[in-house]
């Protein structure tokens, strides 16, 4: 597995999008919670479909599914 | 595998570490910084107009060494960032030649560029701690910092 990465924007007004990649799915919350610990508050997170690897599902922290899943 | 997270920074620093925030942003905007003799003599122009604002969720702990305030300028545009009776950070934005508005709107971009310096430091400052290095850095045309940071390089 290759070594943790963010991708960090923080726009003018300071708010930050963050995308951590890299990593496995435990590790890749470990590590947005501990961004979010630093930075302040977290408003939102979004699992992409890389989390979950093939399949293309997206499941937001509200719960939601907003894709689909192949061969359903 | 990845995820995506949208945060807000929390301004909470002692007062040497918002002042060089401000610094910054003086800086990369056009902004002079003022010097407390110039202010005193200055303070008195009952023809500027001023707004305040402060920026939200912010604290600034307690200094006992220095006084907590600074000042830029650009033009007859003058912003006086000082630690309010609460704790936070408030701005005062007074000019002559702009309308209210304008000031407000021009108060509101200084801080959150503030805020994006803040939080810029303190997140670069705390990853390096925990061994992760910036491989690539730069600013786009809307003012955004993009950052790609690593561990282990």
């Amino acid at each position: 597995m290759s070594a943790p990465q963010f991708d960090i924007r923080i726009d003018k007004a300071g708010k930050l999008t963050v995308k951590v990649s890299g990593v496995s799915g435990e590790e890749c919350m470990r590590l947005s919670d501990m961004l979010a610990e630093i930075v302040g508050r977290e408003d939102s997170r979004e699992k992409t479909s890389e989390f979950y690897g093939p399949g293309n599902v997206r499941v937001s922290t509200s719960g939601q599914i907003h894709g689909h899943t192949h061969g359903a | 595998m990845s995820s995506v997270c949208v945060l807000t920074p929390i301004v909470i620093g002692a007062w040497p570490s918002i002042a060089a925030a401000v610094a910054g942003v003086a800086a990369s905007m056009g902004f002079n910084i003022v010097a407390p003799e110039r202010l005193e003599l200055e303070s008195q122009q009952p023809t500027r107009r001023k707004v305040q604002t402060e920026i939200p969720e912010s604290e600034i702990l307690e200094d006992e060494m220095g006084s907590e305030r600074i000042v830029i300028r650009q033009g007859d545009v003058e912003i006086v960032f000082e630690r309010d009776h609460d704790g936070s950070l408030k701005l005062c934005v007074l000019g002559e030649k702009h309308s209210k508005a304008e000031l407000e709107r021009i108060g509101q971009e200084v801080a959150g560029r503030v805020v994006q310096q803040f939080a810029y430091h303190k997140l670069i400052t705390e990853l390096k701690k925990r061994n992760y290095a910036v491989i690539d850095e730069h600013v786009e045309k809307d003012q955004s910092i993009q950052i790609r940071v690593r561990q282990g390089y």
